[in-house]
């Protein structure tokens, strides 16, 4: 019976039973070069999500803090399910020192918020050569890893969201990039001309035009837009800025301009038939498009983003202002064995050596100034997006309530919905009016206020 | 798993009684633990005891990643009940179990009869020509593992460059340029029905085989002999005589059915059109890992365990009702 004594104690004790919660544990001496207090000889336990980018440049890093700090290691881990492979050691107590919590399998942050390091400390410390990181970031880009206003992630990779074109088909059709909605139905027509579609979408993918839309409607209304959707208002999707963007794409979409079938094509399959096959000529995505579309882009494709639509040209925001967010959020968590050991990883992440490293093997920026060089590595996405970023200034926003609420999958059976024509403007803002209500009015969600 | 044979030894309670008690042994205690304990143990632990703590985060908040939580009694049934997205898939998992099991039995059934006793009708009984040559081929789709059965009908199916729609165009059926199989509300679940079907009716015509061999052919001589046709025989001899095939095979297939997860992640993950092919499966993963509401997720998981249980009540009942347990062999 010895042999079932033990079996039968693990009964009592369910998924939940550790958790003692034992905060950080030795501590070495703080100083310049050690800035959080990392234990000498301590081991950093990194778990990175390996999705486009890898987990080389993490590794990276962790190689330099091998060399910086004598005796300690960096153990760089990859997952692509985050949230299903973290969420024991989260319940257990024994959460990973640093954690790069990106991907569709993401953790909700509304879910870890109060488990997490405010990492503030992280952004004041100087880098590795000695300058405050905080003055080397580019604009805005703690504002997506800020709630209620505790850092709670930082977003290590620098995306800009915007509409891309093949510069050598334009040259060849003598077509301009369209400025305004009018300008974009135009050239749609144009399009339909030559046989060609104005937009392509895939069925995962059909939220990258509520993107598009929202964005272009910030630029038309200004911030008051931004803020009525983040906050879940009673009417933030009928603001008439909103409107008038959904109103243009409902006249493309009427107008055949978007390329038919996209509900049941596969993302990728539909963004090939823009960068390969060339059916369509514009597609709203973020700038990891470049990356993504690698083995299927058409040679001398010239990959090329511009600044989405404006409806008018008399727009609050300038045209030239961009929706840009930092990705890749890296978390810290609490109670992690070695929490100043992930601080002192992320701070050599941010240091300038492992940025340009970044920027030069997954040809995209970090939220670190000055580590592209003007040829951008010889690609034109990446010197395009250094451009709109330098045009836009301190025009930049992004917002956050659909991936902080987990809004996108319901939102996708919306538009996919719309975009295939079989809905229209009213049933769009009532459906998705509706998905923002419904955690409005979910007392069991924490809500998020931006100010 | 749910017993198939539930009836009862006639007389075995009272030997028990009336026998003696023997001293244990080592040899007999040994026995015991090894043989009884352990299993039973093994059992508790990772099959009753998951199913209790996933009963009791039901009734809580816990949201998955934390280790404490609030108690909240039943009130996530409540809300699973008044949500919408949920009723839609619990709606879809039923359609599944309806359409499902009945019509791939049935062509299972006439598979199996065709390739069995569905030949020449003189002489021996005996299948169609070359029938080993069928039974083997209907078999491949089962050995296919079930993500790669979906990832290859998705390309299928694909609007622009998929098979189904270039056979359709160069049919001159021009209305299928671009038709979005998986991506309009009125094809979507029938397209996946389809796929699903396709991938099982080989492995249930086996099973449907190996019963109709394990019926002795004078059966089927004397049936013939008397005038019955082929559906007849069918009919009245193959289906009552491998009824308790049927019955196990339809209970497979509609607890397949209620989970279904692989097929639709893989052809739909979002759910479809409109959440035309959302299942309760899919829509647990999603409320436990995305949104972070184990909580809730895990009363859809006790929803989706009673669903079951009582469709597998439903089909034994059913098949009492009509009759099934009488031994139509003697």
């Amino acid at each position: 019976m010895a042999v079932l004594v033990p079996l039968g104690g693990s009964l009592a004790s369910c998924a939940t039973g550790g958790g003692s919660g034992a905060a950080a544990g030795p501590t070495g001496t703080v100083s310049d070069t050690n800035p959080f207090g990392m234990a000498d000889k301590s081991t950093v336990d990194a778990v990175i999500f390996k999705g486009g980018y890898g987990i080389d440049y993490v590794e990276f890093a962790g190689k330099k803090l091998e060399s910086v700090h004598a005796g300690s290691s960096a153990k760089v881990s990859p997952s692509t399910d985050i949230s299903q492979e973290l969420q024991p050691r989260f319940v257990g107590g024994n959460p990973p020192d640093l954690i790069d919590n990106s991907g569709a399998k993401a953790i909700g942050f509304s879910t870890i918020l109060a488990q997490l390091e405010d990492l503030t400390s992280v952004v004041n410390a100087k880098n590795l050569e000695g300058t405050a990181i905080k003055d080397t970031l580019y604009e805005g880009v703690l504002a997506p890893g800020t709630f209620d206003g505790k850092l709670a992630a930082l977003n290590y990779v620098l995306t800009v969201y915007a509409m891309w074109y093949s510069a050598s088909l334009f040259a060849d059709n003598g077509w301009t990039v369209p400025k305004t909605w009018d300008e974009a139905l135009a050239l749609g027509a144009k399009a339909k001309e030559k046989g060609k579609y104005l937009f392509v979408w895939g069925k995962e993918a059909a939220t990258y035009y509520q993107e598009m839309a929202i964005a272009s409607a910030i630029k038309e209304g200004g911030d008051d837009v931004r803020l009525s959707l983040e906050n879940l208002k009673a009417d933030c999707w009928s603001q008439p800025a909103l409107q008038s963007v959904f109103g243009a794409l409902q006249k493309a979409v009427a107008a055949g301009y978007f390329k038919p079938g996209g509900s049941g094509t596969q993302f990728t399959a539909a963004q090939a038939q823009w960068s390969n096959a060339q059916d369509a000529l514009l597609y709203p995505s973020g700038s990891w498009i470049e990356n993504e579309m690698k083995d299927q882009t058409k040679s001398d494709f010239k990959m090329t983003g511009v600044p989405v639509p404006t409806v008018t040209s008399g727009s609050k925001f300038p045209y030239e202002s961009l929706h840009s967010a930092a990705g890749e959020p890296f978390v810290v968590p609490s109670q992690a064995k070695n929490a100043a050991g992930g601080k002192e990883l992320l701070r050599i992440m941010l240091s300038k050596d492992a940025a340009t490293n970044f920027a030069k093997t997954k040809l995209a920026p970090t939220i670190i100034k000055g580590t592209v060089p003007a040829d951008g590595f010889g690609s034109t996405a990446l010197v395009s997006q250094t451009k709109m970023l330098e045009a836009a200034g301190s025009h930049i926003y992004t917002w956050n309530f659909i991936d902080l609420y987990g809004m996108n999958k319901d939102m996708l059976v919306v538009w996919n919905t719309f975009l295939d024509g079989k809905s229209d403007v009213a049933t769009l803002t009532s459906s998705l009016q509706s998905i923002t209500d419904k955690v409005r009015n979910d007392s069991s969600i924490k809500k998020i206020e931006v100010k | 798993m749910i017993p198939l044979d539930t009836e009862a030894q006639p007389g075995s309670g009272k030997t028990v009684a009336r026998r003696r008690r023997k001293k244990l042994t080592f040899d007999k205690v040994s026995f015991m633990v090894v043989f009884l304990g352990l299993p039973l143990a093994m059992y508790l632990i990772f099959v009753i005891s998951p199913f209790a703590q996933a009963f009791y985060y039901s009734m809580t908040d816990w949201s998955g990643f934390t280790p404490t939580m609030n108690f909240i009694g039943l009130s996530n049934y409540q809300r699973l009940f008044s949500d919408d997205i949920f009723m839609k898939a619990v709606g879809n998992n039923i359609l599944l179990v309806i359409v499902l099991p009945i019509v791939t039995i049935i062509l299972s059934l006439v598979l199996a009869t065709l390739v069995t006793v569905g030949g020449s009708s003189k002489g021996q009984i005996k299948g169609l020509r070359n029938s080993s040559f069928y039974r083997v081929v209907s078999f491949f789709p089962y050995t296919i593992p079930a993500i790669a059965i979906g990832i290859m009908w998705g390309q299928i199916y694909d609007p622009s460059n998929g098979l189904l729609n270039g056979i359709l165009t160069s049919l001159g059926l021009d209305q299928f340029k671009s038709f979005p199989w998986l991506g309009d509300e009125r094809t979507a679940m029938v397209a996946t029905m389809f796929v699903i079907i396709w991938g099982f009716v080989g492995f249930y015509m086996v099973l449907f085989v190996a019963g109709i061999k394990g019926i002795p052919a004078e059966l089927f001589e004397a049936a013939r002999i008397d005038g019955a046709g082929r559906l007849r025989t069918a009919i009245s001899i193959t289906i009552p005589l491998i009824r308790g095939n049927i019955q196990t095979a339809y209970i497979y297939m509609g607890i397949l059915a209620l989970d279904a997860f692989v097929y639709m992640a893989a052809l739909n993950s979002g759910g479809g059109p409109n959440n035309s092919t959302l299942v309760m499966s899919q829509q647990l993963f999603f409320t436990a890992f995305n949104k972070g509401q184990f909580g809730l997720a895990s009363a859809m998981g006790v929803v989706l365990a009673i669903m079951t249980l009582l469709f597998s009540g439903l089909v034994f009942l059913v098949n009492q009702l009509t009759g099934g347990n009488k031994d139509v062999s003697e």
